[in-house]
């Protein structure tokens, strides 16, 4: 297609464009900027853009005390987190298969990050953050598995019952969360399961599950029926040919379904606000730091809000082709 | 493949959407005809509808309404609006400048909505950058009141909402044929008119998509809202999942608050049939 010529029509439409962008990127800018200063700077009558940096809001946020030789304890974690990181990018050179590679280093990594309480004296955000991740990757493992066996049966099933639980599914969708939730708050204190992971977990499973089925289904009918027909003359059942077959080709789907999950998951207030007492998830903490009288709460939200901003930041950026390719397949079609 | 192998492959995520989704509605509405506070969660009483009529009868209940159609009005062209034209100049930059762009417009879309929130309420701090600049032109200092929290919460919701649209817009706007755009070309017509006359009547369905699923997400606000009037309850700048939240979990009528939120998902099956009904004839003939 001939691009625009004109200069100035061009100028303006970079204009426009790069307004837009820094709209978008200044509460970011601004945030991380507070995050580093005392309470005393970020209070300051004219905004201040250049002065001394200080990671105490960090640790205040982080930490009880400051280990005796925090430079140790910093080289440490970050050698064994930088092993991992490169045991994980050439996992294709193991005589294992890469999935082991991957899963053995979420393992370790998370076994440390469960160790580092026993040597350095942490806060409770800490224990906000692990929970974040046990509730993050269960809701993730559960919801994927018993989304891919009801998105393959719907892609490959033509009769009427599956359009039907489609449009069911999308209906329910639709619906806002608190609908299901005071009903759930009511089951779990009658079960005794407040406050526990499991309720968060299959209840996050639940919310998600229409949007999984929907999206894994759209990557399922991607692959040709023919694949799997193959695997079945040659005597396999339709589950193994599933298990066996079907699965290794469509990992570029499943991670883009996970990275949308994990997304929900990560970022679920509501849910997770009336369902727990005290084993909050990061969101949930976090809103905590929405107002108050005392000067220093401004500076402390703005680390809260780096802090739970980072994770996700540098999940995205690790899998951003997915995250397009999922926004963009799904939606055209529909 | 047939029924009963599908249902085998089905049944573990069906059980789980029966169990967690049809089962918890029905609860609600049986709930909603009960009084249930805190003290008789074991013993609830049969009440009838009297939790509609109080609810119907409730001003609040009303205020929460009008604001949530108020935003809905105002939030959801702004978003769209704006997500077009951006996707349509984008489209006209090239492909390298693109990707730099789009990662900067992805930023408040990736970003938990009650941290995004909590970021664009930094801004308005009383050491905050526009709270400043708010002082240095208008002369006065920025205060929440009803007004500016209104205000902050429809500014937050143009910032976190338009970059799905916009990403959506785009994508639809590279399907846009190219033989069209260079015929119309040829023909004399000016950019204004392509946008008009092939980019809009090529992209309708999607604008009816985006249109339905920004009006969900409005109708159903919650994180931003909460956020901003949180230790501020006397702005009132409530929408109706905020009133249900705090008539569950501060006034603690449980009854009542499942009688809103029935409410609320009548209504939203009102907005929502017509299109399930023709995404079910969509997949009727696409099988």
């Amino acid at each position: 297609m001939k691009r625009i010529e004109n200069r100035y029509v061009l100028a303006v439409i970079y204009t426009i464009l790069t307004l837009y962008a820094l709209f978008s990127v200044l509460p970011f800018f601004w945030t991380t900027l507070q995050s580093f200063k005392t309470p005393r700077q970020a209070n300051s009558r004219v905004p201040l853009f250049i002065f001394e940096p200080t990671a105490d809001n960090y640790t205040d946020l982080w930490l009880k005390a400051i280990p005796d030789d925090p430079v140790f304890v910093t080289l440490v974690l970050l050698a064994i987190f930088g092993l991992l990181t490169v045991i994980a990018l050439n996992a294709k050179r193991f005589p294992v298969a890469p999935g082991y590679v991957y899963l053995a280093v979420l393992a370790i990594g998370f076994f440390v990050l469960l160790q580092i309480p026993t040597f350095v004296r942490i806060e409770r955000f800490y224990n906000y953050f692990i929970n974040t991740i046990i509730v993050t990757a269960g809701t993730i493992c559960v919801s994927i598995s018993i989304g891919c066996l009801a998105g393959y049966g719907l892609a490959r099933y033509t009769g009427l019952a599956g359009v039907i639980i489609l449009v069911v599914a999308l209906g329910f969708r639709s619906l806002p969360g608190l609908s299901y939730i005071l009903p759930y708050w009511w089951f779990g204190q009658h079960s005794g399961l407040y406050d526990t992971h499991i309720l968060l977990i299959i209840t996050l499973v639940a919310i998600n599950q229409p949007f999984t089925i929907w999206m894994l289904r759209s990557f399922f009918m991607n692959i040709p029926k023919e694949i799997e027909e193959s695997a079945m003359v040659d005597g396999a059942n339709r589950l193994t040919a599933f298990i066996s077959v079907i699965i290794p080709i469509m990992w570029p789907g499943i991670v883009s379904t996970a990275l949308f999950t994990l997304l929900l998951a990560y970022s679920d207030f509501l849910l997770v606000r009336i369902l727990t007492q005290s084993n909050w998830t990061l969101t949930v903490a976090i809103s905590k730091y929405a107002g108050g009288e005392d000067p220093g709460h401004i500076t402390l939200a703005a680390a809260a809000a780096v802090s739970a901003a980072v994770p996700i930041i540098i999940v995205v950026f690790i899998f951003q082709g997915q995250l397009v390719k999922g926004l963009t397949s799904g939606a055209v079609k529909g | 493949m047939n029924r009963r192998i599908f249902f085998m492959f089905m049944s573990p995520s069906l059980f789980v959407m029966l169990m967690l989704m049809v089962f918890p509605l029905l609860t609600s509405v049986w709930l909603s005809m009960h009084f249930i506070t805190f003290r008789n969660i074991n013993e609830p009483v049969f009440v009838g509808l009297t939790n509609y009529v109080e609810v119907f009868a409730d001003l609040k209940f009303w205020s929460a309404f009008t604001f949530t159609m108020t935003f809905i009005v105002i939030a959801v062209p702004m978003q769209i609006f704006t997500g077009f034209l951006i996707a349509v100049l984008l489209d006209q930059v090239s492909r390298r400048i693109r990707g730099i762009y789009i990662a900067a417009f992805l930023m408040p879309f990736i970003v938990v909505p009650v941290v995004g929130t909590l970021m664009v309420k930094q801004l308005f701090e009383s050491g905050g950058l526009v709270a400043w600049a708010y002082r240095e032109i208008v002369g006065s200092r920025f205060f929440l009141t009803e007004q500016s929290v209104k205000t902050l919460i429809l500014l937050h919701a143009l910032w976190a909402g338009t970059p799905f649209s916009l990403i959506v817009f785009f994508a639809g706007l590279q399907t846009v044929p190219h033989e069209l755009v260079e015929a119309s070309m040829i023909d004399g017509a000016t950019r204004l008119r392509q946008v008009r006359h092939i980019m809009i009547p090529h992209l309708r369905s999607l604008f009816v998509f985006i249109f339905l699923i920004s009006i969900m997400d409005a109708y159903r606000v919650f994180d931003s809202v909460f956020v901003l009037t949180e230790q501020n309850p006397v702005y009132k700048a409530e929408v109706m999942m905020l009133y249900t939240f705090r008539t569950a979990m501060s006034v603690t009528r449980l009854g009542k608050a499942n009688a809103m939120s029935v409410i609320t998902v009548v209504m939203i099956l009102v907005v929502l049939l017509p299109f399930l009904y023709r995404t079910y004839k969509e997949q009727i003939e696409e099988r």
